[in-house]
């Protein structure tokens, strides 16, 4: 049974434009490539740990909620405050946290390529002076995607919870994309699997926005290990 | 001091109540080519010991933590170093009990500094965290290039032997690897009130109550990869076990239902690695015993 999304929070007070903005940049038709990684769910249904709906929302609430998603979704927070506070050394700090936050070879593929792939899209079709600044600071080094996320809606006046809420809200939609494909599941089952993780990817977003980086850490140490048992998965449809 | 004798210390301490304790080792290579601790400091309710080792094994450092274990408040400072050229192990006595805590947490500072050239072992024994323990872990590893580091943590959640579960406190534990000042891998495990239920849950802890984590840092570690998932081999039942390569650092986890059998695949894997890596024996300190 899906639960309803909790209510919008005082939708008018958006700057125009800025939802337009975040709908297109975590739409899957945004070329970040993020439908070729499953960020270990292939292996998670190799296993059988995934196998049907149900298990499904419990593999991915993890995720959002104590797993990767979680940690991207707090970096994703703190690289928006450093970017509204025009604190550069902040947010390349964070940016050196978050791509060396990464739990397997695979995995940390999945998030700077998308990030690398997000930022050169952004830049293109969107623009912004602190994107293009960013980009000539860190020069070839590698971005992790919450960290270009966040700096881009930060750039674009987009609201923090939104941001956030984007982060998780697209982090999971994409794994139940992934498992649509490899459980598999009805395109039906898996909207059902998105409703049912809507009050989970909403409260998670809030609390995300108030974590300390001090704080900050995963209990997922199976996701973990299905990410480095994926590196030896004989037969693959996705990069991780 | 260069060494001191491999002998049990006379009056051991009672439990602190707030310990505050500290280690620093600094293994250097002399002219002779000889490798020995030319620094060592240590502060209640930490001692070092250097025992007598087994001709072909590396000059070895215990840590021997007097008090039995942490409980909240309590700190513990530990500081190892590898000069240049340098070759050591550093080990610990006993497992590590860190008793429940009445409110504040114990902490634990760990930095390993490799220098250029130089190889530094870490295996600890077990950290067991009582029910209602609350512990910090800063594992901060920074190596420069050319050095190479092999360092191990072992998890053990509850008193396993006596069925005890987690069902509250706190565990934040936090690895820090940098190469050549760069920074190359980050990771922190945190159970707290919010998460415990990852303990059972399929995609947090999966019902493991022993974890262990290998951290290989070297510029030979990518070309270990193959080697070592073929020591790794099937795990046995009870335990999963993988490994990958970020950079020049490689991550083995493993996670057991059991916490005495995943020991003993721990330390197969430890002993077969340091042999591939650095031709060293076979073998794991004495205290290793199992």
């Amino acid at each position: 049974m899906a639960e309803p999304a909790p209510a919008d929070p005082q939708p008018e007070s958006r700057p125009a434009g800025t939802l337009y903005r975040l709908l297109a940049w975590l739409s899957p038709a945004y070329p970040t490539g993020g439908f070729s990684y499953s960020h270990g769910l292939e292996y998670a249904v190799e296993a059988a740990l995934v196998h049907d709906r149900a298990t499904l929302v419990g593999w991915v609430g993890q995720m959002i909620t104590a797993g990767p998603g979680w940690i991207d979704a707090v970096l994703c927070a703190h690289a928006w405050r450093a970017v509204s506070a025009n604190d550069d050394q902040a947010l390349d700090d964070l940016a050196d946290l978050a791509a060396a936050w990464r739990g397997s070879a695979e995995t940390a593929l999945e998030s700077v390529q998308q990030g690398g792939a997000f930022l050169a899209t952004t830049r293109a079709a969107w623009g912004d002076a602190r994107l293009d600044a960013f980009v000539a600071r860190r020069g070839g080094d590698a971005v992790a995607l919450p960290i270009a996320l966040g700096l881009a809606a930060a750039a674009h006046g987009i609201a923090l919870d939104d941001a956030v809420l984007g982060c998780l809200q697209s982090f999971s939609a994409s794994l139940v994309s992934a498992a649509v494909r490899l459980v598999p599941l009805g395109q039906t089952d898996g909207q059902k699997a998105i409703a049912s993780l809507a009050t989970l990817v909403a409260a998670t977003a809030v609390r995300a926005t108030e974590r300390r980086l001090d704080d900050l850490g995963s209990a997922s140490p199976m996701v973990d290990w299905s990410c480095l048992a994926h590196e030896t998965q004989y037969t693959r449809l996705f990069r991780s | 001091m260069t060494a001191m004798p491999d002998a049990p210390f006379a009056h051991p301490l009672p439990v602190l109540q707030r310990g505050d304790g500290a280690c620093e080792v600094r293994f250097e290579r002399d002219e002779g080519g000889l490798c020995r601790a030319r620094h060592v400091y240590q502060k209640a309710p930490c001692r070092v010991l250097f025992p007598t080792v087994e001709p072909g094994e590396l000059p070895t450092a215990v840590v021997v933590t007097t008090s039995g274990g942490l409980t909240g408040g309590d700190r513990l400072r530990l500081d190892f170093t590898a000069a240049p050229g340098a070759a050591a192990l550093i080990t610990a006595q006993a497992a590590e009990k860190i008793y429940r805590s009445t409110g504040d947490d114990a902490r634990i500072a760990l930095t390993l500094k490799v220098e250029t050239g130089a190889w530094l072992e870490w295996l600890p024994q077990e950290t067991i965290l009582f029910d209602g323990a609350r512990l910090r872990r800063d594992t901060v590893a920074e190596v420069a290039a050319g050095g190479r580091l092999l360092a191990g943590e072992f998890l053990v959640l509850g008193r396993t032997a006596r069925g005890e579960r987690l069902t509250r406190g706190l565990l934040q534990d936090r690895w820090r690897v940098s190469l050549g000042g760069r920074l190359a891998w980050i990771e922190s495990l945190r159970l707290d009130e919010a998460t415990f239920d990852a303990l059972g849950h399929p995609a947090g802890l999966g019902g493991a109550v022993a974890l262990f984590t290998l951290v290989y840092a070297g510029c030979d570690a990518a070309s270990r990869l193959d080697q070592t998932r073929a020591l790794i081999g099937t795990a046995p039942d009870g335990i999963r076990a993988g490994a990958t390569v970020l950079g020049d650092v490689m991550v083995v986890r493993l996670l057991g239902q059991q916490a005495y059998a995943l020991r003993r695949e721990v330390a197969r894997l430890w002993a077969g690695f340091r042999q591939l890596a650095a031709g060293l024996p076979a073998a794991l300190p004495r205290l290793w015993s199992l």
